[in-house]
């Protein structure tokens, strides 16, 4: 059964007596020009009646029976839906037939609107229909031309590419490249037999990415009468196959053709034996210009159909290609190359087999469509980006997994039963997809060979496969391995992509809709997707060992070079990696000079890093005593110099690589370490063509050199992140043996410091007394790190507001002075305020402990009376039936009070405890955790943005859910379970937040599922905040709301900021081409209205500046003045005057101007107008606003001139229209901010 | 700033200048105090009101300001606890601070009688944090009232100034990184000075405990009895006794809830939902046009997707 475009040629008749254009189509066509609109109208008119284009689809190549059948259904379901919608009104129940299509949708597919989505999904990435005309004109003059080209004689192949080349035509010979003394000839014929095959022809096409084409397969049978039985030897037959291509592209350049169309060549996957021929259409008046549809025409010389070259020369063990190697008895096999050359045979029985399994399962067309969708947005496959290595051309391999699924497997003879069972024919689309999916993500395509069923059974030893390929899975021909050529390391990619869309599938909360995630969303940034990204530079590689058979075998020296890239990569790097993936551009056309693709010199090697192990310091390869000694040579080739024999704890004498770590952060690039050192090995890529962004992301979390060696210098004991928490054991301790000497006992202390939980920026530093005094002051910034004193309940506190702050005093004095008696060298203070805050009823005081290491605390007490008793405040209910009732407005202040203080207290004692624990649990439980909120921070600090517009708890909650997801962590042991969307850097981890940032709408509030597996809380207490300034709502278990820590911030302008910027952010890291991080972490500063500029020898936390300056510390002298000051000084902990400054210019100047500010050691403020403060406006008292009375007389103040003259007597005009009119006193203001800030502001900048 | 008006809205403009460059503007009105109940805090005829006073002006630099029209007696920052004359948004506000600080006088009244009659130790004074001088910022176009010895010192104090005086800047209390430094040591007193304060504002609190009881209405096992002559029945205390004053009982909303809560829970016991044919029939009846009514809100919201062209991949 052949199909050939005659039979069509009946049906073009057809369609033009009836013309039909499906009305759905042109809804969401945006690619249309103003000119195809136009036509599009004038096909319209003709169109009568609606839909049913199925029976006349002039461009299918089987018979149009079965076409638009996935159409109809929602189609029909359409029509129902608009019959019911108006007797919804009459509240009738649906009729039968819309009911089934209700159950279906929801009992098919994942959810009622899922199926929907994928409805409005498919005619997207299908071809539209009424576009198809041209191309059959055009198919069918290329037809009669193909047919009608006229005989070549045999010619030598040399010569023969001599005269192509005189037309400017290059004929795109394969290696081993024909010589002089070839004794065989070729010549050209006119094709025995042209037919579309491939997608299109099933009407299975999809859309390519990034613009890509449909592509429209035609097979040209190559007659017989041009083979010789030798042929399969050494690339004869791809050079015959060549020269024939080379010469139809010659005579189609030929103007006279008349086919109006550009010629190129293309080869897939840059493999110059699969070489094919595209025709574009030229863009003309011509009838048969195709090119709104958006597609090529893809020529395919091929073998006809009972092959002149015998088939079993072509099995995967067969020797093909003869080299003049010395060694001529023994030819090692060449399985690629005759996959290639089977390539040749199977195009049409492709065609029969999808067709047959089409018509089998009706869902069949719509399941490819998705899971080709689903591929192509995750770079599997072609595009104008980076796409993983392998996946080019394959487009049968996708239709062959779900034909798996369908058919089944072919049974082996031996093995019985243990075949894959088919799912059946009946499924839905979205059923298939999954099923296939789940295939993906489960199938060991290592070690299991797949073979598709088959009418006749094996056409080859299922042995040979499995011996000469690394992954198998033959077609239903049983011919093609389909999975030759994939490395097997773009085979884990795919499954750990397929993994992580299942989970996504499988998430069960029905807020939440998969589907753009799916389908919609692209999937291809590197930042977001792998956890150590690598760029490496071929361009100047030297493989150690790269054989010329095995380039002949590949087809270029290029795809032999990536293929043995890709292995050693897998092995080097072993269980460390979920996944390895290769990506680079793919093919693209080139013109018909020139005869070889180029190939791409620069590669990005992706990594998902299995975080159990991918910090692993050694490597073990065989005991030394294995008695097969090949094994451990084997492993010192592999690994050279840095295979070692080492001895283990255990006693066994292993070899192994060990790799050196300095600090715990480049343990994190071991991963890079291999691959750079692997690469280096064995294919000499020199160390600058290796590029990884970790160690400028690394920098951004540490302490200028200078600083960080005084501190480790210092420290007595262990310092960062863990000498803080023992610093705080040993506090905590030191407590609770002042048990006798306190009245209450304490029964907990509760850390809530970011300080803490190893997720501050920087990690925590102590400054010992001796250290203090020597010190520069822009140094002197050290962490008082909170906590929250428990004490045993006692009905002895007062049951008053104002008492319980004074009793707090008294407290805090007592453990004060009973902490410095028992401990040596250890300083407590009292503190009594922020010196901003003057409610008396809020907690307000606390204690500062420094102790004889340096480590600065500072302690607050909770006690839950407070709560009540302002609670009661709030709610206004008499306590007791007073007779003498008080009025209502007279408690307004104070309830206010009552509730500021309402809120500080939930937040500070009984979110804050909590969320800390929350947050330190996932430290532990994911390593990545830590590192992307310490970048996070900082990247939000250095944009000015953290801590006064977004809270740090809030940044904590809102990584975690990147990590935490749907919220089912793993039970910690259970390693299996990790999921595949955890990220395992900080790297990724912040990509994705930054991911998360931009596309974010906070009208949706986020929640994050933090306190899963922890205690059930009570429903947390909710206190009533007054108003809430921020927009963002995120929420937790503990907090419904979603206020608790987003109350106070981001506004709605600090939020457009924060998207702005991540995705200013995100754009750079998708391109981001060298090794440095410049301008991610620098902030634009143009868009201020002022800059204050601080001066940075003053200011404690200038060390962690982003851009720090060293010269600033260490030019003595140069602030004479301030430098012995600072040594007289005892050491502040937590003291930063320039955030001080800046909460008290935020504060005083509210209503007028908007500061920004990077509170991690940041020296400068910068400030906006508020848009509405340089209005004129009325004169009011408490206008909260620094005003000029108008001096100038313009022309619409008439009415104010009136108000001018009438003051005098102001009396009389009192009730009437006595306002002035008062403009900003930009000056004053200034002058304010400069007189606010001095000693600390160099400089006021105003900037237009 | 060439011509500035000489008042606007019936307030006195005072220019001040910062610097040769700038010059910030303070309007000024006498005081005129409230309608009702004349005020001893901010007397009528000497208090001159001002708005829009720098941000971080001391008193001092006030008196400094004003040392030309007389003495001044005193300055009081509107945020420092007075009511806010005149200010539309507030006036309610500046009401209830009044009553309040009458009940307080009220209050004081027969206390301060007992004292001398009975008691001669009078309230325990609280020994304050050791202050240093310091600025307090306040939100910027804020007011204050300048209270002045002398009645005729408002009348200069309020003529239009031929130029624009220079602001005072006070040199005890530092500003900028001084300021915050000396803010910084002075939140950290001496400890013995904070457990003095602490112990004797416990003290007060103390005495004031236990003034307020004998002061209260109610006494201990006594009935409440209202105007009407009803006995007020509320929660008892330790042995059934009411407390005068103090101790929270469990409010109606509590009790309400509680009760509510329990009452729906029998109910739903009691009743079965498909006992009858035409229950279930309503049931099935309602399951499908739930099923339908679904189906079209997802068909809509697709629907709408779909026109904000969401379901192009690419």
């Amino acid at each position: 059964m052949t199909l050939n475009l005659k039979r069509k040629r009946g049906r073009e008749t057809l369609t033009g007596q009836k013309k039909t254009v499906p009305i759905f189509i042109d809804a969401d066509d945006d690619r249309d020009s103003s000119l195809g609109e136009l036509e599009d109208v004038t096909g319209n008119r003709g169109g009568e009646d609606e839909m049913d284009n199925g029976e006349d689809e002039p461009w299918e190549g089987f018979g149009g029976e079965h076409s638009g059948g996935e159409n109809d259904t929602p189609a029909s379901a359409d029509q129902a839906e608009t019959h019911i919608g108006q007797k919804e009104k009459r509240r009738n129940p649906a009729t039968g037939e819309e009911l089934r299509v209700i159950k279906d949708a929801t009992d098919l597919f994942r959810s009622s609107s899922f199926k929907l989505q994928i409805d409005a999904l498919l005619p997207n990435v299908r071809p539209k229909s009424s576009r198809i005309p041209p191309l059959d004109r055009f198919l069918l003059a290329l037809h009669t031309f193909l047919m009608s080209l006229p005989a070549i004689a045999p010619q030598h192949p040399l010569e023969g590419a001599r005269t192509l080349l005189k037309t400017g035509i290059a004929v795109p010979y394969s290696m081993p490249l024909p010589t002089e003394n070839t004794n065989w000839k070729v010549s050209f014929e006119k094709p025995t037999d042209v037919t579309l095959v491939g997608s299109w022809a099933n009407k299975v096409s999809v859309k390519g990415k990034d613009g890509g084409k449909f592509g429209v397969d035609l097979a040209v049978e190559m007659p017989e009468s041009l083979f010789q039985e030798k042929d399969y030897l050494n690339g004869r037959f791809f050079h015959k196959r060549a020269f024939y291509l080379a010469s139809i592209a010659a005579a189609i350049q030929v103007k006279k053709s008349g086919l109006d169309a550009d010629v190129f060549y293309e080869s897939t996957s840059n493999d110059p034996r699969l070489t094919t021929l595209i025709l574009r259409p030229r863009q003309g008046n011509s009838p048969h210009d195709f090119s709104k549809l958006n597609a090529q025409v893809r020529i395919i010389p091929v073998l006809p159909s009972p092959s002149p070259i015998s088939l079993h020369r072509l099995s995967p063990s067969h020797s093909n290609i003869r080299t003049s190697a010395p060694d001529t008895d023994t030819h090692p096999p060449t399985p690629i190359y005759n996959t290639s050359f089977l390539l040749s045979i199977t195009p049409k029985l492709d065609l029969l087999t999808t067709h047959t399994l089409k018509q089998n399962a009706p869902a069949f067309g719509d399941a490819l469509t998705l899971l080709r969708v689903w591929a192509n947005q995750r770079g599997y496959g072609e595009g104008e980006r980076l796409c993983v290595k392998g996946f080019e051309g394959k487009g049968g391999w996708w239709a062959a997994i779900i034909a798996l699924l369908v058919v089944g497997e072919e049974g082996e003879a031996g093995k019985k039963g243990k075949s894959r069972r088919p799912v059946g024919t009946g499924l839905s689309s979205y059923q298939m997809f999954r099923a296939a999916l789940d295939f993906l993500a489960k199938h060991d395509f290592e070690n299991e060979p797949l073979f598709l069923k088959t009418k006749t059974g094996h056409q080859f030893q299922p042995k040979e496969y499995v011996a000469h390929h690394e992954a198998v899975f033959v077609d239903a021909n049983s011919m093609v391995n389909l999975l030759g050529g994939i490395p097997l390391c773009s085979l884990d990619m795919l499954k750990h992509d397929a993994k992580k869309t299942l989970e996504l599938l499988d998430k069960s909360g029905t807020s939440w809709d998969p589907f753009s995630e799916v389908f919609l969303k692209e999937q291809r940034d590197l930042p977001a997707r792998f956890d150590t990204i690598i760029r490496v530079d071929l361009s100047s590689t030297k493989p150690r060992t790269l054989s010329t058979h095995s380039v002949l075998d590949c087809g270029s020296h290029a795809n032999a070079l990536l293929a043995q890239l890709a292995a050693t990569l897998r092995r080097g790097l072993g269980n460390r990696t979920k996944a390895v993936a290769i990506l680079h551009r793919t093919s693209e056309v080139r013109s018909i000079s020139q005869a070889h693709p180029s190939n791409p010199s620069i590669i990005q090697i992706g990594l998902i890093l299995n975080p159990e192990h991918a910090s692993r310091l050694v490597d073990q390869g065989p005991a030394a005593d294995d008695p097969d000694s090949s094994h451990a040579e084997e492993f010192r080739d592999f690994w050279g110099e840095k295979a070692e024999l080492r001895r283990f704890k255990d006693g066994r004498i292993i070899e192994s690589v060990v790799w050196d770590v300095k600090t715990s952060d480049e343990r994190a690039h071991v991963p890079s370490m291999i691959v750079q050192y692997l690469l280096g090995r064995h294919f000499h890529v020199p160390e600058d063509a290796v590029q990884t962004w970790q160690t400028a992301f690394d920098s951004t979390l540490r302490l200028p050199e200078s600083v960080a060696m005084l501190h480790q210098g210092s420290a007595s004991g262990s310092s960062g992140f863990k000498g803080a928490m023992m610093a705080f054991d040993q506090l905590v301790k030191g407590l609770k043996a002042l048990d006798n000497e306190l009245p209450l006992s304490l029964v907990n202390a509760s850390p809530i410091t970011e300080y803490l939980r190893y997720t501050s920026v920087f990690s925590p530093v102590a400054l010992p007394p001796r250290l203090a005094a020597s010190i520069p002051q822009c140094w002197s910034y050290f962490p008082a790190m909170e906590i929250i004193l428990e004490f045993e309940k006692s009905g002895r506190w007062p049951d008053d507001l104002r008492a319980i702050q004074k009793i707090k005093l008294a407290f805090l004095e007592r453990v004060a002075s009973a902490l410095m008696n028992s401990k040596e060298g250890l300083k407590a203070t009292v503190v009594v305020g922020d010196g901003v805050v003057r409610s008396d009823i809020q907690d307000q005081s606390r204690l500062e402990i420094v102790t004889a290491e340096g480590w600065a605390f500072s302690a607050r007490i909770w006690h839950d009376r407070e709560a009540t008793l302002l609670d009661r405040i709030i709610d206004n209910k008499p306590r007791m039936p007073i007779t003498s009732q008080k009025p209502d407005e007279g408690k307004s202040r104070e309830r206010q009070e009552a509730l500021e203080a309402r809120t500080l207290y939930t937040r500070r004692f009984i979110h804050a405890p909590r969320h800390h624990r929350a947050i330190a649990n996932l430290c532990h439980r994911f390593s990545a955790y830590a590192g992307t909120v310490r970048l996070v921070k900082r990247w939000l600090a250095s944009h000015w943005l953290l801590h006064v517009h977004v809270s740090e708890e809030v940044v904590e909650i809102i990584c975690a859910a990147i990590f935490v997801g749907d919220g089912r962590i793993p039970e910690a042991g259970n390693v299996a379970e990790e999921k595949a969307t955890v990220p395992g850097t900080k790297e990724r981890g912040f990509a994705l937040v930054v991911e998360f940032l931009k596309d974010w709408t906070w009208e949706e509030r986020l929640f994050v599922p933090l306190y899963s597996n922890s205690e059930n809380g009570s429903s947390g207490a909710t206190a009533t905040t007054g108003t809430k300034l921020g927009v963002w709502r995120v929420s937790t278990e503990e907090d419904k709301a979603g206020y608790v820590w987003t109350s106070g911030g981001p506004d709605i302008m600090a939020a457009h900021r924060v998207r702005a910027i991540a995705k200013a952010t995100w754009n750079y890291l998708a391109r981001m081409e060298t090794g440095s991080l410049d301008g991610l972490f620098i902030h634009p500063t143009e868009d201020y209205d002022l800059i204050i500029q601080l001066k940075p020898a003053v200011l404690p936390r200038y060390f962690q500046n982003m851009a720090v300056d060293p010269v600033v510390w260490s030019q003595k002298g140069g602030y004479a003045n301030i430098q012995p000051q600072s040594g007289e000084l005892p050491p502040r902990p937590g003291f930063d005057p320039a955030q001080l400054l800046f909460n008290d210019l935020k504060r005083v100047y509210k209503d007028t101007l908007q500061f920004f500010f990077d509170p991690i050691g940041g020296d400068r403020i910068g400030a906006v107008w508020e848009p509405s403060v340089k209005q004129q406006r009325p004169f009011r008292v408490l206008g909260g606003f620094s005003g000029v009375p108008n001096s100038k007389v313009s022309t619409r103040t008439l009415h104010v001139a009136a108000t001018k003259q009438g003051s005098h007597d102001q009396d009389h005009h009192k009730g009437k229209d006595k306002k002035g009119l008062v403009t900003l006193n930009e000056n004053g203001v200034l002058s304010e901010i400069e007189r606010l800030a001095s000693g600390l502001a160099q400089s006021i900048k105003i900037q237009v | 700033m060439s011509a500035l008006p000489a008042s606007i809205a019936g307030f006195t403009i005072i220019p001040v200048t910062y610097s040769s460059s700038s010059t910030h503007i303070i309007y000024a009105r006498p005081h005129s105090g409230s309608k009702k109940t004349p005020k001893q805090t901010l007397p009528n005829g000497r208090t001159l009101f001002l708005v829009n006073v720098p941000p971080d002006t001391t008193e001092r630099e006030l008196i400094l300001l004003f040392k030309h029209a007389g003495t001044v007696e005193k300055v009081v920052f509107d945020h420092d606890g007075v009511e806010l004359p005149e200010a539309e948004e507030s006036e309610s506000e500046s009401e209830g601070e009044e009553d309040a600080v009458v009940e307080d006088e009220s209050q004081e009244q027969p206390h301060k009688k007992r004292k001398v009659s009975k008691d001669d130790t009078g309230p325990p004074k609280v020994s304050p944090l050791p202050r240093t001088p310091l600025r307090t910022l306040r939100k910027t176009g804020t007011c204050a009232h300048v209270i002045f010895l002398d009645s005729s010192s408002l009348e200069r104090a309020l003529t239009t100034p031929q130029k624009p005086r220079p602001w005072p800047r006070s040199p005890d209390e530092p500003s900028g990184l001084a300021h915050y430094m000396a803010l910084y040591d002075s939140l950290r007193p001496p400890l013995d000075a904070v457990r003095e304060h602490a112990d004797t504002s416990m003290e007060l609190y103390e005495y004031e405990l236990a003034r307020s009881k004998q002061n209260s209405s109610h006494r201990k096992g006594e009935a409440v009895v209202d105007e009407d002559g009803f006995t007020l029945v509320t929660r008892g205390g330790a042995y059934g006794k009411t407390l005068g004053g103090g101790v929270g009982v469990a409010n109606k909303t509590f009790d309400g809830s509680s009760l509510n809560k329990h009452g729906r829970k029998k109910k739903e016991g009691k009743e079965k939902d498909a006992f009858y044919a035409f229950q279930k029939a309503e049931k099935q009846r309602k399951a499908i046009m739930d099923l339908k009514k679904n189906w079209e809100a997802d068909k809509a919201k697709v629907e709408k997707l779909k026109e904000s062209r969401r379901f192009k991949p690419y």
